[in-house]
């Protein structure tokens, strides 16, 4: 990886490999081949030709980018080691107030998805005094404040009602040159805004962060300042995603999206994210495809018994508990995925320990109360999730108390001086 | 040593030392805003019935205790008593003598879903939380699936008469007292004179200590969960036969409710710490307050907010993480 040979034709044949075998050993390979299974599934069932169409694919993405963007959201929360169980409320929120500034104040349509948006983000806020600020457990602090916005919810609209005008549904609905399905241009925004963060001091803070909040704050970062960051990215996700989820009801419904918050933790889990400073965004996005391609399948697959064997009819019951029960196999394929990242784990080490390479930037055993919560894993030195071994995350020394000693001291982060201010008791509160 | 404390602080000694006893002064306080809300639900028959309640939610927080103590948490206590009460209903169908055919299928099947969260959770070492919520999500799916959406018949009029009568007579004595004769003493000795309960006490401490001490600890875990599954099994017969039918979901609020019961009783939520003494005041504080918000004439949204928030204000006083600066 790190030696610089000119680019003949054989060193980019092992370029290649070496980037196979980085998507191999990285988080989201796991997730990625149970999208494409499900993918397979799904076309075999609903029969290849009506699957891949313009129309269809369009259909998918329309109805399916809210729970994308949800789960893209979630995502980020749980890379920096706290989640938000809410978040589907906060979506039914976004789209209640969309709808009912425009009813009842007459505010046009845009400029309520903005005040949508602020709302989602205040409401992010509230989560994060609670998760952060309070230190409250994550998972029951968000689930208390799901009863509190489902009733704000309603006190804002009591009853379903309400209309968005045709223009901008239609204009949701329709399609770019005739292929590109418009709805993907939120999810695009987003992953921009996210390649572009990741690629900033904050993107490896919130890995820091959410690997070990201790640790984090030894070298310089503020667990809470990041995390704010964080919850405050993640409201505007999910105001664009409740932006989504009102262009694609077209109408206001208080009671709506509440399982988008376990569904989206379902889907980050399934696609090989842990609780903490592991996995990126296509970990989510994986995950995500797979739930609702795999949601997809039952209902084709239901359709087809009915086609098969006369007289047999299906209820909704039966789908229902088809794809909860989809979902909670989905959540025991961790089995699976949380294999791939220990044997990535292994490699690593097994690799440096035999080349000696990297072993200057790698602070050899991760921390070990890394992620207690999840399957027990810790962030693994350097592999996929980091840009390159070369130029060392700063999350990869941080388990070595004396180098984040220098870290804290060649200013890591605005609060450096705090940290070094900090880091003997940190030192000392280690041994 | 506790001489030189302010008051406000010997207040915090007080709440955080001991939260059953200041739960029962809550409870109270609550019962005498109820009253002051409205004078008519102070008779005897209301008595009866938070104390009926009461019992309800402390049979149901039992298993939650337990796996709250032992370091996990149950979600699947709704679904699982809701799953009972429609067992029994659609088993007694209005005719006498078939408790015990009941009680032994309700029992396992509370088993084995607690089995199924305990396995989920311990071994597979998915947070528990999520995994049970899912469970519990197809739990729930299955009693719709099971019955389309309707499920039919009575609890025969012998059990109901075990659960309401009034004993001696007496209206604030409701006998499903006799019930909890059965379930207190049973869950005393499961957690403080048992081998088990010990046990589950050093894991919920500490996890690695409870393993190097030679406990297996992924078989006790699973097994507070399949506890927890039967005492939620046991509690949704009792409820069934206090409601006499059943619709699907009845008793869904009482996984939250029952975690918050739990938590008011002082049980932490990173285990080791609890009794379940206050658990049964925490069940009571939920009854007294459920019935002053309805005093009040709150709307079921209403309701939700506060008890939302009443959960965020419990998990300051009680369930605070460390700072990351200590």
């Amino acid at each position: 990886m790190n030696t610089k040979t000119k680019p003949t034709p054989s060193y980019l044949l092992a370029s290649a490999r070496q980037a196979l075998g980085r998507f191999h050993t990285s988080p989201a390979f796991a997730g990625s081949m149970l999208f494409l299974a499900a993918l397979v599934l799904n076309a075999a069932l609903q029969g290849p030709a009506s699957f891949f169409t313009v129309k269809n694919i369009n259909t998918l993405f329309t109805k399916n980018t809210p729970f994308m963007l949800a789960a893209i959201a979630q995502s980020l929360l749980l890379m920096t080691g706290t989640m938000d169980i809410s978040c589907g409320v906060q979506m039914a929120l976004v789209n209640v107030v969309v709808i009912m500034t425009g009813q009842e104040w007459g505010i046009p349509f845009p400029l309520s998805c903005l005040l949508g948006i602020g709302a989602a983000i205040l409401a992010s806020l509230l989560c994060w005094v609670c998760c952060s600020v309070l230190r409250l457990p994550a998972l029951l602090a968000s689930y208390a404040l799901t009863f509190v916005i489902k009733g704000v919810n309603v006190m804002i609209m009591s009853v379903p009602q309400g209309k968005v005008e045709k223009l901008y549904y239609k204009a949701y609905d329709s399609q770019i040159f005739g292929f590109i399905p418009a709805s993907i241009l939120g999810l695009a925004l987003v992953l921009l805004i996210w390649a572009y963060v990741r690629r900033t001091r904050l993107g490896t803070h919130m890995y820091a962060v959410g690997g070990n909040q201790r640790d984090a704050f030894a070298a310089g970062i503020s667990p809470m300042g990041v995390q704010l960051k964080a919850f405050l990215l993640k409201g505007f996700i999910i105001g664009a995603a409740g932006v989504c989820l009102t262009l694609m009801t077209a109408a206001g419904n208080p009671l709506q999206a509440e399982d988008y918050g376990i569904r989206s933790l379902s889907a980050c889990i399934i696609g090989g994210l842990s609780f903490g400073g592991w996995g990126t965004v296509g970990c989510a996005i994986s995950g995500a495809g797979f739930l609702v391609l795999i949601q997809n399948s039952v209902y084709y697959f239901f359709s087809m018994l009915v086609k098969m064997i006369p007289g047999f009819s299906v209820t909704s019951y039966y789908q229902n508990f088809a794809s909860d029960l989809l979902i909670l196999l989905g959540l025991l394929m961790t089995m699976v995925t949380a294999r791939g990242q220990r044997e990535a784990l292994r490699r690593d080490i097994v690799r440096q320990l035999k080349t000696g390479i990297g072993l200057r930037d790698q602070a050899g055993t991760p921390p070990p109360d890394g992620a207690a919560a999840g399957a027990a894993l810790a962030p693994p030195p350097g592999n996929g999730t980091g840009p390159e071994n070369t130029d060392a995350p700063a999350f990869d020394t941080l388990s070595a108390p004396a180098v984040s000693t220098s870290a804290a001291r060649t200013g890591l982060s605005d609060g450096a001086g705090v940290g070094a201010a900090h880091t003997k008791e940190g030192m000392d509160d280690e041994r | 040593m506790k001489d030189n404390l302010t008051p406000l602080m010997r207040a915090k000694v007080f709440v955080k030392e001991s939260p059953a006893r200041m739960a029962f002064i809550i409870a109270i306080l609550l019962y005498v805003a109820t009253v002051a809300v409205s004078p008519t639900s102070l008779n005897a028959n209301a008595i009866g019935s938070i104390i009926m309640m009461t019992l309800l939610l402390s049979f149901a927080s039992a298993g939650q205790t337990i796996v709250l103590i032992g370091g996990g948490m149950d979600f699947s206590v709704g679904a699982v008593m809701s799953s009972a009460a429609i067992l029994a209903t659609t088993i007694m169908n209005h005719r006498d003598g078939y408790f015990l055919p009941l009680l032994i299928s309700a029992l396992a099947m509370g088993a084995f879903v607690g089995l199924c969260n305990g396995v989920c959770a311990v071994k597979i070492g998915l947070p528990p939380m999520i995994v049970t919520l899912a469970i519990s999500n197809v739990v729930t799916r299955m009693q719709y699936v099971l019955t389309q959406g309707s499920p039919l018949g009575y609890v025969s009029d012998a059990f109901f008469r075990s659960v309401t009568t009034r004993l001696f007579g007496v209206q604030f004595l409701p006998s499903i007292i006799l019930y909890a004769f059965i379930v207190f003493p049973l869950v005393f000795f499961l957690l403080n004179r048992s081998r088990f309960g010990k046990q589950v006490y050093l894991i919920g401490n500490n996890p690695l200590a409870a393993r190097l001490d030679g406990i297996e600890v992924s078989r006790v875990q699973i097994l507070t969960y399949v506890f927890s599954g039967m005492f939620s099994a046991f509690a949704g017969i009792l409820g069934a036969a206090y409601m006499q039918s059943v619709r699907c979901q009845t008793f869904d609020e009482y996984a939250y409710n029952s975690l918050i019961a739990v938590i008011i009783g002082g049980t932490a939520l990173s285990g080791g710490i609890g009794t379940y003494t206050g658990s049964i005041a925490g069940s009571l504080v939920m009854v007294v307050l459920s019935n002053l918000l309805t005093a009040m004439q709150l709307s079921p949204t209403k309701r939700n907010v506060v008890l939302g928030v009443l959960m965020v204000l419990l998990l300051v006083l009680y369930n605070r993480e460390k700072n990351v600066r200590q």
